[in-house]
């Protein structure tokens, strides 16, 4: 097992925890902007791995798709999230996949996520893959694969940032 | 809980609750009208259960609800597809655990005792146990009482008698064929997985209503504004859901509704055949679809792009790329699973379009499926308030017209659909059980 430079790690976990931030907190411009253009943001339904092309997936967005997205929830009409949802996610498990300081890479983790909204508390368990690239010196998100392990059951109002 | 609980199957005149323009809040949430509904309407009536395409191989299957009873929809080893209860005839355990997949044989674990994917029994552990009087060959897994088959769509009713699925669907029946229809080919697969959400909240609010999406999916309109040449833009142009627009709404009779967009899609034919075109196969699908059904049918099927936008009573729905399936739970519980469908006859590149186009607003994470959900689930809260216990569905009645084919007809945020839903829930549930 090859131990990751620890400050390599460091800055793709801080990337990580940055993005669940922003995310929890509903702040959705800063979030967007985490985003490269060239982007996927791809949760699968029914089962970890699916062929896109041929099966429905619960999230399968372009950087259009995306923002339209964030335009959605920022407006006045996202009833599904009127009240908002709570959030706080731990992040955990981080490793480095194929992943070079200069130029980035893919990132597995995994999270915890509760959430509060009327009343209610879910708990959401997912593994997530980001592949992260550098631009202008930050690391930005080019694609982002979040697998909920309750994608193949009767899943709630998931209308909030995962 | 209200009076009506307590009286409920007690003697009550369960049919008072529906009325000429209202019904009442205790239809969506009193327990006892949800039992009631469970032996008068889906234990007795003809319940959709799936498409063929979902076992296309002996021995697939997929276990399915008929109210809160499990079915196993299996194709044996004959080919034949049955509908055939979830329940070992021995102790009456579940012989199938797994919501789909692929077996030789059903083996209850409790005992031993096994089926084959015909249903028969074909194995008793210690058969030397029982008499002669033992006859394994009709013990095998119960076959639903009835069942039957419209172009792949496999029904089942627990009732032994009963009008024949063809009568039961009725007008609902052409509305199934603009699905199948779309395909070149006259072949789905609906095997591109599903969306499975939940609510707090009856089944019926699901319903068909043309009147709610400016309200309830106010967001998603303001995005199409926005991006008016996107594919579900392209189909919602010029707002079809003001009555001003061609798009009406339909009771096709027994409790069949259906958001009629066929003069509206039509209207803005053109612009859309462009976006098809634009997709690749898109250009031989016209080609294909314009030679093979005309011009007249050819266009309306590219137009409706195999959204009939039908409800068949009590808990089917087709609607844009998917067959849905309203599960009821409990009185304030709902499952909704939408099986996504590919199109044969077209590209890969084709049916990724419609995929596409159906997370974007189903599902849990989709711009539309959750604000339903949270208003079914709002509503459901607000009728618990049941000092004034009437729910209003008399929009439109002062308008509504009977079309040449016998169907009722209103301009789209009517509510034709819902009062034909009532009048076939006030039939079924006044009936003896």
């Amino acid at each position: 097992m090859t131990i990751p430079d620890y400050a390599v790690l460091r800055e793709a976990e801080e990337f990580l925890y940055r993005e669940a931030e922003l995310a929890d907190d509903h702040r959705f411009d800063e979030w967007l902007a985490l985003w490269t253009k060239e982007a996927l943001y791809w949760v699968p339904c029914n089962e970890e791995d699916v062929d896109p092309r041929k099966k429905i997936s619960v999230i399968y967005e372009d950087w259009k798709k995306i923002d339209e997205r964030v335009y959605r929830l920022k407006g006045r009409h996202a009833h599904a999230q009127a009240p908002r949802s709570r959030l706080a996610r731990v992040i955990s498990n981080v490793r480095l996949g194929d992943y070079e300081q200069a130029t980035g890479g893919t990132v597995t983790s995994r999270f915890v996520l509760g959430e509060v909204r009327r009343d209610t508390q879910s708990v959401w368990l997912a593994k997530q893959r980001h592949v992260l690239v550098r631009v202008d010196g930050e690391l930005r998100m080019k694609e982002k694969w979040v697998y909920f392990i309750n994608n193949d059951s009767p899943m709630t109002n998931l209308t909030f940032l995962v | 809980m209200t009076d009506i609980a307590l009286h409920a199957g007690n003697g009550l005149d369960v049919g008072s609750l529906i009325q000429e323009g209202r019904v009442h809040s205790a239809i969506y949430t009193d327990p006892a009208i949800f039992e009631l509904e469970l032996r008068r309407i889906f234990y007795k009536t003809w319940i959709y259960i799936g498409h063929e395409s979902e076992v296309p191989k002996r021995g697939d299957y997929q276990v399915r609800l008929i109210g809160r009873q499990q079915v196993i929809m299996v194709r044996g080893t004959d080919e034949k597809v049955r509908v055939l209860m979830n329940r070992c005839r021995h102790r009456g355990a579940v012989v199938c655990e797994r919501a789909t997949g692929n077996v030789k044989f059903f083996r209850c674990v409790y005992h031993g005792w096994m089926y084959d994917t015909t249903g028969k029994l074909i194995g008793v552990t210690g058969r030397e146990a029982y008499g002669p009087d033992f006859k394994p060959e009709t013990m095998g897994l119960t076959p639903a009482p009835r069942q039957d088959n419209y172009r792949g769509f496999v029904f089942a009713s627990l009732s032994p008698e009963g009008e024949s699925l063809r009568d039961f669907l009725g007008k609902a029946a052409e509305m199934i064929d603009f699905l199948v229809d779309a395909s070149p080919v006259g072949q789905i697969a609906v095997d591109a997985g599903v969306s499975k959400t939940i609510y707090t909240g009856n089944w019926k609010l699901v319903g068909m209503d043309g009147y709610h999406p400016n309200y309830v999916h106010a967001s998603v309109v303001d995005a199409w504004k926005r991006d008016a040449d996107s594919g579900m833009g392209a189909t919602h142009r010029e707002d079809p859901f003001d009555d001003k627009a061609e798009s009406r709404t339909r009771d096709l009779g027994n409790g069949h509704a259906m958001l009629d967009m066929r003069k509206q899609r039509m209207k803005h034919y053109p612009v859309y055949e462009g976006f098809v075109r634009g997709i690749p196969g898109g250009e031989e699908y016209v080609k294909t679809m314009l030679e093979k059904h005309g011009e007249e049918r050819g266009k309306l099927l590219i137009a409706l792009a195999g959204d009939p936008h039908v409800g068949v009573f009590p808990n089917m729905q087709i609607i844009n790329n998917q067959i849905r399936i309203m599960n009821p739970l409990a009185p304030d519980r709902t499952e909704v699973n939408m099986y996504a469908v590919r199109l044969m006859g077209v590209t890969d590149d084709f049916n990724a379009v419609r995929l596409r186009q159906h997370e974007s607003f189903y599902g849990p994470a989709g711009a539309g499926s959750p604000d339903d959900a949270e208003i079914f689930e709002r509503a459901q809260m607000g009728m618990l308030a049941d000092v004034n216990p009437w729910v209003e569905i008399s929009r439109g009645m002062n308008r509504e017209v009977k079309d040449e084919d016998g169907t009722i007809v209103g301009l789209i945020t009517d509510e034709v659909t819902q009062r034909g839903q009532a009048r076939k829930w006030r039939e079924l549930m006044t009936q003896a059980n």
